[in-house]
């Protein structure tokens, strides 16, 4: 908001894909929303803070800080660099083992309102799954986050349930992002590094049949719908928030 | 107008945290807009003056002519409250020689508002300061603090021996100063700034500074619960009564 309480959109925003579960499709997610920020010309950072694996690094390795927050050193590197640059939308993957320090630490250190303070929108996309675990940690993030933006994403690949009873979504908020299920056949062009959806990589990309590219957009499209969707839907909930402290 | 107020922190053994928590308490009353004076009397070294110089004078609180520049001044200075960091070693000389003149005698009268902070440390011997203390305390204010800020372990104390000696004092309560990231702790130092310049990413002299934004986060979050701890046991009710009480928000 500006200083002089007047509505103001936000600048960039940062996402941070999360799940307490491991293994429910975040890094996929992360690398479809990167390549969407660069295929929509925007200055991208992305941020890998999966242990040992940094699947996201291996993808997109000019885009890409490997991350932790374990340690201090490792917090003052990620924090103090996502709030800086605010004009780079930052995309986090945070893998299932940070999900628990990633959020207290954000919450102690006031991240969402710093990020606020800077024009900054934050969202989290929650890859829901119906464990209580994970039912759990969304509700926590509602009570924690109330000044972010909380969207579950159903990830299709799992099935055609939703679980909306276990995932309420925030009133003016953005509705449920789907991400559609890739035929399995398909799936193995994309899981060997190294892929990019962004620009021509996959017109480029050897090896890729006519009809499976084909099939691959037409995928990849109804996935940039979703963020589009997803991007309209934060900036709708920021001119409400702004409109709602400014009056 | 408000009586004066006169809030002793103190310890009989070094290291256990007395400035940190003055200074806490200077910023504390700076967040309510009280006016404030400080005394430090680790001359000549000065530490509580090194973050606080404004308001900060170094004094030898065993000098006579020092209490009387502390002592003298409570009803004619603009200060409405006045923290004393007393040296290591002098907690219970400095509340002996304030039985001598008299000053114990005008808090029991209700003239002045009189809190001790006693500051412990996390090994048994410090128990003992606590009946030291307590014998000539009187009906002072009585805080005990417990001061986590630099340390992980537990007190090493047994519970039944802690409570037997915190019951001798009358009326006392407990304060709990939580522990604060090592790093965000050493560069608070390092910039010799109160904590809400820190927290404010400010100089020493009110100009922009460039401290992580992580550690400040830390300290904001560590002060807002030791503000909390002040918020309840009413420290502003006790030294103003009409002040407005729970400011928690430590810098913009």
């Amino acid at each position: 908001m500006a200083a002089s309480g007047q509505v103001m959109s936000f600048r960039s925003s940062i996402t941070i894909i999360a799940s307490p579960r491991p293994r429910v499709g975040k890094t996929l997610l992360a690398r479809l929303l990167t390549d969407f920020h660069l295929h929509e010309s925007r200055s991208i950072a992305a941020f890998d803070l999966n242990a040992g694996e940094q699947t996201l690094a291996q993808f997109l390795p000019e885009k890409t800080t490997i991350a932790t927050i374990r340690d201090i050193n490792g917090q003052m590197a990620l924090f103090d660099r996502l709030i800086a640059d605010e004009d780079t939308t930052k995309v986090i993957d945070l893998g299932h083992e940070s999900f628990e320090s990633f959020f207290t630490v954000a919450d102690q250190i006031g991240f969402v309102e710093e990020a606020r303070r800077r024009s900054v929108a934050v969202a989290i996309l929650f890859v829901v799954t119906p464990d209580q675990t994970s039912v759990e940690g969304y509700r926590r993030l509602r009570d924690r986050f109330a000044r972010a933006t909380l969207a579950p994403v159903h990830n299709e690949i799992f099935g055609p349930a939703q679980y909306r009873d276990k995932y309420p979504l925030t009133s003016g908020g953005p509705v449920m992002v789907r991400l559609p299920a890739l035929a399995p056949g398909l799936r193995r062009y994309i899981e060997t590094p190294p892929f990019s959806f962004a620009g021509s990589y996959m017109g480029d990309a050897p090896g890729i049949a006519l009809d499976a590219h084909i099939e691959l957009q037409r995928w990849l499209r109804r996935i940039y719908l979703e963020f589009r969707e997803l991007d309209l839907r934060i900036l709708l909930a920021d001119l409400q928030s702004s409109i709602q402290l400014g009056s | 107008m408000a009586r004066p107020a006169v809030i002793l922190v103190g310890a009989d053994k070094g290291g256990v945290g007395k400035t940190t928590v003055a200074r806490t308490l200077i910023d504390y009353f700076g967040a309510h807009q009280t006016p404030i004076r400080a005394f430090d009397t680790e001359a000549p070294r000065g530490t509580l003056k090194r973050f606080h110089p404004e308001v900060t004078e170094v004094v030898d609180v065993t000098s006579v002519s020092d209490q009387m520049k502390i002592f003298d001044t409570l009803g004619s200075a603009e200060a409405k409250v006045t923290v004393i960091d007393v040296r290591a070693g002098l907690l219970s000389p400095t509340l002996q020689a304030l039985t001598e003149i008299g000053f114990l005698e005008s808090a029991k009268k209700g003239q002045i508002t009189f809190a001790v902070f006693h500051i412990l440390g996390p090994s048994i011997a410090s128990l003992e300061e606590i009946a030291e203390t307590a014998r000539v305390v009187g009906d002072a204010n009585y805080f005990l603090v417990k001061n986590f800020i630099n340390n992980t372990t537990f007190f090493e104390w047994d519970p039944a021996t802690y409570n037997s000696y915190f019951k001798k004092i009358k009326g006392a309560e407990e304060i709990t100063i939580p522990k604060l990231n090592e790093m965000a702790c050493e560069q608070v130092e390092v910039a010799s700034v109160p904590f809400v310049s820190f927290v404010g990413n400010k100089g020493a002299k009110g100009e922009a500074a460039n401290y992580s934004f992580v550690l400040r986060g830390y300290v904001r979050h560590w002060l807002g619960n030791v503000w909390g701890e002040f918020d309840r046991v009413k420290l502003v009710d006790l030294v103003s009564p009409k002040m407005e009480s729970n400011v928690r928000q430590v810098a913009g």
